[in-house]
């Protein structure tokens, strides 16, 4: 069972401002961790591979010259090497130029299962996934609760609002992984070291044949046009009652305004 | 006829006395042997026999010959002390006995006899007070039976065995007395003996030879014994305590984590040291440890006492296959037989789940009040930190709640995940200014500060305790003292993650404040800090890493001001109120792992109106509010709560104001006190030193600065 997981790092959103005075993700001022999803997502493909007795895991990125101790963290989680797309021209590329890139570093890899986290703590457009999906050509199965492969085929439980969908598709094919899937592991010290003597290829848009591809903050179709502020949450109502009390009284809250 | 005579001519069959005494050394050697066999497969690593000599053996005195320890419960401190003394006393006549009475012979050398004679005369006195003090232990196994104590059938046998050797012997010289007249200086035995002249002078013989002989086989039976028995601290627990830990006791042990092929902490058998090993042979399962495990106590399966005990089980059962007596080389190199070196496969076996359940390893508060309560020295909180390190650094397996106070301790520097742009946010509202280490810096103006204050992360981040920053800061600026403080710059000292096993994540974090502290100087300065687990860990762990500082806790450094004049405080009268009842809880990592106890209640003390109350576990006897070890940030499923026990404790002194001089015990003290029922209407408050000093400053020092505020 090879596995390709696509990891982006994200600027790091515990105990930190992220954003810059103009509202912006500060990304050079904020280290970088590997984003929440997709370590679902990763802790997903090692289980597989862990059930399956073979195969391996490869990282795929693209992102800034730094991330390469951003992709350690993952590789020290458990998979076998990381793949970096980086290239200067990339700097400013929106989620078509992510999908382009992505695609195409897929096509040099080789594996049966892609596996991608729903969405990213950055952006948060959740469509790359798809997009590298119908780029590449494969089967796309989304929200998994549940991954099951075997036989060339992939049977997942897709989380619904009333339950969960039970699809299948041939393999090889892209999954996208939900936090329903377990809490992804904490390296052990075993998994930090070995992942300093891992390998992590940086590929140039060159690499992948992409020198003239429409790539880049420079072909972007889509733009920020403004940032504002969010609207200050409304004061905060403590209810210091006991249990059944207060119970009650969140209860009352939730009714008055119809949200239960 | 045998020899003897003169000696031991009238007890029948006496050369007997040689193979059956010394064949049952010589077992008791080879068992001790056996023993040592596993010492000699485990890690090689312990305290060198020579270093610090002077004080390993002060400890010898203090722990073994005096037995300080014992008398912390001083009931049976006592019977303990007239039994180990009554012992050695006694052996004198036992050994006079099995060398063919060469001590007798010499020592009634000098003074024409009276030496021997007035020995005579003190075994008597000695038998007599040993009795007693079995009788009392018999009394307390069998009829008040206290909670802590293990009710082994191992217990009873090595009473009846004491009692028994010393009873034969006081009886046997009843008898000898009455059939072969006065024994000089025994005037016990000539006492009995009257009454006993009536029988027939071959009963007297029958029944004398019958004692005699018992006498003797109860000191064989009982070296026999010895070895697999809880008494084998008479010949362990003098080596346990020569080869005590000599470092601060919070200093836990170094850990090389770029060691190529090393196990990362205690897995199996052979990741203990043999000091390891001999803390389990010398466990008495007086069960000290388990009655003052507030772990233990709240009813949580944490068992210091069966946790040392089960490492003992495992290296006993690694001695299955060891033969007593192992066969020769030439039988090992020629038939392939080796029953001299242990089972690879039984030193092997998992420590985890078999001498202590994994749930067990996770309720340890590393309140170290085990260790001070074991008269032997056994080191129970090294142990357990050193199966969290395996399970942590090996297996990745841990209580799910600590995921995220890891990932933000290593992200954000603080195991609460707060920002790091807020860590100066509890110095708003002060009327003056606290400067950081780094704005002095680029000012020139260093040199100028008497000492850093490490806020630590409480402090910090946590509502309560920023307002304890604030009045700690309070105090230093009313004494005039010039301070500064490290700010963003400031991290986690990595406490609570050592604590957890996570030695990794410690390392990364002290490094990096070593290397801040370094680069500002403050190797050179004083450090003073209001948190006793920073504290502890700059004081006594970053030594390891290359990190020498001086650190003050805020209780010693405010002691010091006010017995200086520097701070002084309100006379009672001037809007002070007489009678405030207050109890001081002792934080574990002060009182029991720092020795400051005095200095809280030095500073309780100059506050108007004070009356201090003791909680009847304090200062080194202190505790635990629950928070320690890493358990601050773990779920408390198990049990009832440890901080609503502490509560009880503090609430039975009917003091108005528990005083804390911790951040994590003031958490879990307030916490306590919101939730007993018999606090109703919240009367009860918790304070610590620091604000409760600020509020009872002087009006004359308390109002502002004396220095120029830093531009």
């Amino acid at each position: 069972m090879r596995i390709v997981v696509l990891v982006k790092p994200v600027p790091d959103t515990t105990g930190q401002e992220r954003l810059g005075p103009d509202l912006r993700v500060d990304r050079a001022n904020v280290p970088a961790v590997v984003n929440a999803n997709d370590e679902y997502a990763l802790e997903a493909a090692l289980k597989l591979v862990e059930a399956a007795g073979e195969g391996d895991v490869t990282l795929l990125a693209m992102a800034p010259a730094a991330a390469p101790e951003t992709l350690r963290k993952a590789l020290a989680m458990g998979a076998q090497r990381g793949v970096l797309i980086c290239d200067p021209s990339l700097a400013g590329s929106d989620t078509l130029s992510t999908v382009r890139v992505l695609a195409a570093g897929l096509r040099r890899l080789e594996y049966d299962l892609v596996l991608a986290g729903a969405d990213t703590s950055d952006g948060g457009a959740g469509v790359v996934a798809a997009g590298v999906a119908a780029s590449v050509g494969l089967p796309y199965l989304s929200y998994a609760a549940r991954i099951e492969p075997g036989g060339g085929r992939v049977v997942v439980h897709r989380l619904s609002p009333v339950g969960y969908d039970v699809i299948e598709a041939a393999l090889p094919a892209l999954v996208v992984a939900t936090q329903a899937l377990g809490e992804p592991r904490y390296p052990s010290l075993r998994g930090i070291m070995a992942a300093r003597s891992k390998e992590i290829s940086t590929w140039s848009l060159a690499d992948l044949d992409l020198g003239d591809a429409p790539v880049g903050g420079a072909v972007a179709t889509t733009q920020v046009v403004t940032a504002r502020p969010a609207a200050s949450r409304g004061a905060t109502r403590v209810i210091r009652e006991p249990a059944a009390a207060a119970a009650t009284q969140v209860v009352e809250f939730l009714a008055e305004r119809r949200l239960i | 006829m045998n020899g003897f005579e003169g000696l031991f001519g009238h007890v029948p069959g006496y050369l007997l006395v040689f193979p059956l005494f010394w064949g049952s050394v010589l077992f008791f050697g080879l068992a001790i042997a056996r023993h040592l066999r596993i010492f000699a497969a485990v890690r090689a690593s312990g305290p060198s026999p020579l270093a610090e000599f002077p004080r390993r053996v002060g400890g010898i005195v203090r722990y073994t010959l005096l037995q300080t320890k014992m008398f912390k419960d001083p009931r049976a401190g006592l019977m303990h002390f007239t039994i180990f003394w009554g012992f050695v006393l006694l052996t004198v006549g036992t050994a006079n006995i099995v060398t063919g009475g060469v001590i007798q012979a010499i020592l009634s050398v000098p003074a024409s006899g009276v030496l021997w004679t007035a020995i005579s005369a003190m075994q008597n006195v000695v038998a007599i007070l040993v009795l007693l003090a079995v009788g009392y232990a018999l009394v307390r196994r069998l009829i008040t039976r206290p909670r802590r104590l293990a009710y082994t059938r191992g217990a009873l046998i090595i009473l009846g065995l004491i009692g028994g050797v010393v009873a034969t012997e006081l009886l046997a010289q009843a008898f000898e007395a009455a059939r072969f007249g006065s024994i000089p200086g025994a005037f016990l035995a000539d006492a009995l003996a009257v009454p006993l002249g009536a029988l027939a002078p071959a009963v007297l013989l029958g029944v004398f030879s019958a004692l005699w002989w018992a006498h003797i086989a109860i000191v064989a039976a009982f070296l026999g014994y010895l070895p697999s028995s809880k008494h084998l601290h008479m010949a362990t627990a003098f080596f346990n305590v020569y080869f005590r830990k000599l470092a601060p006791r919070g200093e836990l042990p170094a850990m090389d984590l770029e060691a190529a092929d090393a196990s990362f902490g205690l897995r199996t058998l052979q990741d203990l040291g043999w000091k390891d090993l001999l803390d389990g042979f010398t466990c008495t399962e007086c069960g000290r440890c388990t009655d003052a495990c507030p772990a233990n106590l709240t009813g949580k399966p944490l068992n210091p006492r069966e946790m040392i005990m089960g490492l003992r089980h495992l290296a006993v059962d690694a001695e299955r296959g060891l033969d007593l007596i192992p066969n020769s080389p030439l039988i090992r190199a020629q038939a392939g037989y080796d029953d001299a070196t242990p089972n690879p496969g039984l030193l092997a076996s998992a420590i985890v789940d078999q001498a202590i359940p994994y749930d067990a390893v996770w309720d340890c508060v590393t309140c170290g009040a085990c260790v001070e309560a074991c008269p032997v020295l056994i080191e129970h909180v090294d142990k357990i930190v050193g199966f969290r390190r395996n399970l942590v650094l090996e297996d990745s397996r841990f209580p799910a709640e600590l995921t995220g106070a890891f990932r933000n301790m290593e992200t954000a520097g603080n195991p609460w995940g707060q920002a790091r742009s807020t860590r100066t946010d509890w110095t708003t509202g002060l009327d003056f200014e606290v400067p950081t280490v780094a704005d002095l810096a680029a000012a020139g103006q260093l040199d100028e500060i008497e000492v850093l204050y490490w806020v630590g992360c409480a402090a910090a981040f946590d509502e309560r305790n920023r307002k304890v920053a604030r009045a700690f800061a309070r105090c230093l600026d009313a004494a005039g003292v010039r301070f500064a403080i490290l700010g963003q710059e400031e991290s986690c000292t990595g406490d609570p993650a050592r604590r957890m096993g996570n030695e990794y994540v410690y390392q990364v974090l002290a490094g990096g404040n070593i290397e801040t502290l370094n680069r500002y100087g403050m190797a050179e300065r004083t450090i003073v800090t209001a948190c006793p687990h920073c504290f502890n860990t700059i004081a006594n762990e970053y030594g390891q890493l290359g990190g020498r500082f001086e650190i003050v806790h805020h209780s010693v450094y405010l002691q010091g001001l006010l017995s200086s004049g520097r701070l002084r405080t309100a006379e009672a009268g001037e809007g002070t109120r007489p009678g405030r009842a207050i109890t001081f809880h002792d934080s574990c990592y002060m009182a029991r792992y720092n020795n400051v106890i005095a200095a809280p209640r030095d500073v309780l003390g100059s506050v108007a109106g004070v009356e201090l109350r003791e909680m009847e576990r304090s200062g080194k006897n202190s505790f635990c509010c629950g928070a320690g070890g890493g358990r601050m940030w773990m779920e408390e499923t198990r049990g009832t709560r440890i901080n609503v026990e502490r509560t009880r404790q503090a609430l039975a002194t009917g003091a108005e104001i528990v005083a804390t001089n911790c951040p994590f015990c003031m958490t879990m003290m307030k916490d306590g006190l919101a939730e007993a029922a018999s606090n109703a209407g919240g009367s009860v408050s918790a304070a610590d030193i620091a604000e409760l000093l600020a509020d009872s400053l002087d009006p004359a020092v308390a109002t502002g600065r004396h220095l120029p505020v830093l531009q």
